[in-house]
């Protein structure tokens, strides 16, 4: 079911576009992860969101409700924004209250809602502090809650984990799973972090220039994005744009960056990028090279051991300067002593090759 | 429908909005045009009219009018130099105070502001308690050298104005150089000495590029102060130097010619505009240069333990250095408070003067009763402070509507306007303001009747733009963020700005609120000018009193100024930033 309903949103900051004919559907109750580089607009998204930029043309409906020209007072939302801004005069409580008080609730139901949302953020034995005396997490939890008091229609939340240090941001991030899953709230939730969408994410939405890219679950965007910008705001691997096709008697020949690619197919439509895993790769140690398969040159620039069988090694390409090639292999694989600056021959069966 | 009901009730708070910034701003406006801009338009109608034959003729006179001409240079030389000398000292003793770390650091510095914030006539008392003919430095001399000629002459001498200025002055630089100088990294400096610079290189081309905007800065400050100063000139060098200050004053005042008075002010107003801009940018620079920048210079302790002759003697010079400057600008204000308990007659009590004072003999210099004095004063305080406040804050109010024009991604228009509107204001003098509201006003029974009106209206312009700034100061630290929280919990514009935009602006109010009254209540420029015999401040009371035989009361007075000031300004110092502006 449609939650909100966004068409043709447009926004324009000194002449230049940063929202451009934008349509989105977001879903009752998911967890909408908005995916863009920063500068993209995804933060003009979520402001026109809740209310505090007005869009110059298009229409939000919120449950099949005009809300475009209403004021943020008037429209629910939990809007968490990226700075971490509590109201520095007042204590966690009173931060939490705000919005109660605000709609003028009375005092029961208000005790009753301030107990319920710090034990779900479990704040509650943080309710007498002030914000300067809490962890970067914990504010975070409390403007959490602050935004959940008012059990908002949709929860907008700006980057949420961005200023929290490494050891809590998976912590905090599993926590806004927790309580978004409990309580099946509506939720945008904005970051340029392709692994914050994968831990958290049941759709992502890729945004560039103004617009939404391409939207679905992650693992099919994965596997299938629309082109090598997608790709590669999704943070995947040894992806490549594709600088020029052309077909000979073989099949088509693609031109990458890092070199020419030959397929024993001709393809039907153009493609804008190829991706190869980096687990599709083997070090070709032979002297014979396979007809067959695509070739490549480099020379070992590191080696990263990812377990006890398992290395990564990223691999200079010759002829390509700033261009390299993740390889994942098993020790045993490796023929040859890995030793960084060494050469190395790699090869792909064609046929891994990813198109998009 | 209850969606259009909604809607019907959201767009008349929005025009109910409307309105009320509507009203601010006209309320503002008229405020503005009948008390300061309408008197400006007068001087300028004055400036360039004339009653009696040719106008070219007559300007023609008063430029190549030979006290005019002189006035104007010795204004601009003792400026000039009064801003050269206070660079000498207040350059390396910011330095110091950035450099070294000492017990009582913190204390010494706010010593040192002291002067300046004190009135200009209580700095005067103090200047010739100190240094005046009978005064200590001269009395040690003579009986030293068994002399009968003073060392120091501060009667109508350029010394004694440009002594009397650097004095009051010094503080200016000294307190905005040491953030300068604490701003500069030191990783810089270690850097550029591992890529082999050495000091005189790292000081051209790293340290004095980092620092030239705030000393660039602090002085258009001095230089602007200086070039206004009025109570001073007008006591220690009249009648055989003044300023353009005292000469306006005396072409109203003492022999009237208002056209000459008026085309005096004119060259004043334009002058004063044209370094206040140049301050504007300079200091804009330098804040930008300083933002979210931390003290980074390394301090360094006073050590004396180790056999290190060099710095050991080092150490000795920058103390004796800051020994020094601190006499040299607390010594006078202690100087009042201590010749106030110094009887002048044999016979008199030590506490003469606040006896004389308390008990309310009326003083006949004076024509006036002391309690009196103090009692105009505290009230024109009180209530300048007050009206300050209801227009500064109106001002912030009008302000705050960009809030709403950010949503549209727009400066908004009224910001533009206000901000120039009170540029201004800051850039005249005391004595252009109160010559264009007696201009204006002067034949109006108001006047003649409730002079101090025209008193408090002056001391309220000259106070705006200091509390406006600080309120300014305070809301502009509020991120809009937070306002965007609040509303998005549904919070209504009045109720966002009861329970955030105001708790979080009180200090700023505060400290405004303090900053008008400190200034209203040592005010002596625009009061004398305007109100003159029919209306006397205790800033008026010690000026006229001061050269009488008895000492002890007018220096009571200023001792009971002294007290006040340092209170407001402890106060200041407690809640935020003490500002040095115009």
């Amino acid at each position: 079911m449609v939650k909100v309903n966004i068409k043709g949103l447009s926004m324009r900051y000194e002449k230049k576009y940063i929202l451009d004919d934008l349509n989105l559907d977001i879903h009752q109750g998911e967890l909408l992860v908005i995916l863009g580089e920063s500068g993209c607009g995804k933060t003009t998204l979520l402001k026109i969101l809740a209310g505090i930029i007005e869009p110059e043309t298009g229409s939000i409906h919120l449950d099949n409700q005009d809300i475009t020209n209403y004021p943020p007072q008037k429209r629910k939302v939990g809007y968490v924004p990226q700075a971490q801004v509590l109201f520095p005069h007042m204590d966690v409580e009173h931060n939490v209250k705000f919005g109660l008080e605000a709609r003028k609730l009375s005092t029961d139901v208000i005790e009753e809602k301030l107990k319920w949302v710090t034990e779900l953020m479990q704040i509650d034995d943080l309710l007498s502090r002030y914000p300067r005396e809490i962890s970067g997490g914990q504010k975070q939890r409390v403007a959490l809650a602050r935004a959940m008091a008012i059990e908002p229609d949709i929860l907008l939340l700006d980057e949420p984990l961005s200023s929290i240090d490494a050891s809590g941001r998976e912590a905090l991030a599993l926590t806004i799973r927790r309580i978004q899953k409990e309580t099946e709230t509506t939720t945008v939730y904005v970051t340029h972090s392709s692994d914050e969408a994968r831990l958290i994410s049941d759709r992502v939405a890729v945004m560039y220039d103004g617009k939404v890219q391409q939207i679905g679950r992650l693992l099919d965007i994965d596997h299938n994005p629309k082109n090598y910008l997608i790709a590669k705001i999704m943070g995947t691997s040894n992806v490549w744009p594709v600088l020029y096709m052309s077909d000979n008697d073989k099949g088509s020949l693609i031109t990458l960056s890092i070199g020419d690619i030959q397929l024993h197919e001709k393809l039907k439509t153009k493609i804008s990028g190829i991706r190869i895993k980096p687990s599709s790769f083997s070090i070709n140690t032979s002297e014979r090279l396979s007809e067959k398969k695509i070739i490549f040159h480099g020379i070992i620039k590191s080696i990263i051991e990812q377990d006890e069988d398992n290395v990564r090694i990223v691999v200079d390409v010759k002829n390509a300067p700033s261009e390299y090639i993740k390889v994942d292999c098993s020790k045993e694989d490796i023929k040859i002593e890995p030793k960084t600056n060494t050469e190395l021959t790699l090869e792909v069966d064609p046929s891994e090759v990813v198109l998009f | 429908m209850l969606v259009s009901q909604r809607k019907k009730t959201f767009e008349r708070k929005a025009l109910v909005n409307k309105f009320t910034i509507a009203l601010a701003i006209i309320f503002l406006l008229s405020f503005l045009a009948s008390f300061f801009y309408l008197p400006l338009i007068r001087i300028f109608q004055y400036g360039f009219s004339s009653e009696t034959g040719n106008l070219a003729i007559i300007l023609r006179e008063i430029i190549t009018d030979k006290v005019n001409l002189y006035s104007l240079a010795f204004t601009f030389g003792q400026a000039l130099a009064s801003t050269f000398i206070c660079l000498i000292i207040g350059l390396p003793a910011g330095y110091f105070l950035a450099k070294y770390e000492f017990k009582g650091k913190k204390l010494l510095i706010n010593l040192l502001t002291i002067p300046f914030v004190l009135p200009p006539i209580v700095v005067l008392s103090g200047f010739l308690v100190t240094y005046g003919n009978s005064g200590w430095i001269n009395v040690i001399w003579k009986s030293l050298t068994n002399s009968s000629s003073p060392l120091i002459s501060i009667f109508g001498t350029i010394e004694g104005v440009i002594l009397a200025h650097v004095f009051y002055n010094i503080s200016v630089i000294i307190r905005i150089t040491i953030p300068a100088w604490q701003n500069i990294d030191y990783d810089q400096v270690e850097v550029s000495r591992t890529l082999g610079a050495n000091k005189r290189r790292i000081f051209r081309k790293i340290i004095r590029p980092q620092i030239m905007n705030h000393v660039i800065a602090a002085s258009l400050l001095v230089f602007v102060y200086t070039f206004n100063s009025f109570a001073i000139v007008l006591k220690l060098a009249n009648p055989y130097y003044q300023t353009i200050e005292v000469l306006i004053y005396k072409s109203i005042r003492v022999s009237p010619d208002f056209t000459e008075a008026s085309f005096l002010a004119i060259i004043q107003l334009i002058l004063n505009s044209i370094i206040i801009i140049i301050y504007i940018l300079f200091d804009r620079k330098s804040r930008q240069s300083a933002e979210g920048k931390e003290s980074n210079l390394k301090t360094t302790i006073f050590q004396f333990s180790k056999q290190k002759w060099n710095i050991i003697i080092r150490n000795l010079g920058v103390i004796f250095f800051l020994i020094l400057v601190g006499l040299f600008t607390f010594l006078p204000i202690l100087a009042v408070i201590i010749r106030s308990f110094i009887p002048d007659k044999v016979g008199n009590s030590a506490f003469y003067g606040y006896q004389e004072f308390f008990s309310n003999k009326e003083i006949s210099v004076l024509n006036a009763n002391p309690l009196t004095l103090l009692g105009n004063t505290l009230w024109i305080a009180a209530i300048s402070t007050v009206v300050t406040l209801l227009l500064s804050l109106i001002i912030v109010f009008i302000l705050r509507s960009r809030y709403q024009s950010i949503k549209r991604y727009k400066t908004s228009k009224a910001e533009s306007l206000i901000s120039y509107l009170i540029i201004l204001p800051m850039a005249t003098s005391s004595i252009t303001l109160a010559t264009g509201v007696y201009l204006q006003f002067r034949n109006t029974s108001l006047f003649d009747n409730a002079v101090w009106i025209f008193v408090i209206i002056s001391h309220v312009i000259i106070s705006v733009p200091f509390a406006t700034r600080s309120i300014l100061a305070a809301y502009n630290r509020i991120d809009v963020e937070l306002l965007n929280v609040a509303s998005t919990l549904g919070a209504s514009r009045t109720r966002i700005f009861r329970k955030i935009e105001l708790p979080m602006i009180y200090k700023g109010i505060i400290v405004g609120g303090l900053f008008s009254f400190a200034i209203s209540l040592g005010e002596f420029g625009a009061t004398y000018f305007l109100a003159r015999e029919d209306f006397k401040t205790l800033s008026i009371g010690i000026y006229d009193s001061i050269s009488t035989q008895t000492m002890q009361i007018p220096l009571a007075m200023a001792s009971l100024l002294i007290f006040v000031t340092i209170l407001c300004f402890y106060a200041i110092h407690r809640l935020g930033e003490i500002e040095l502006k115009v």
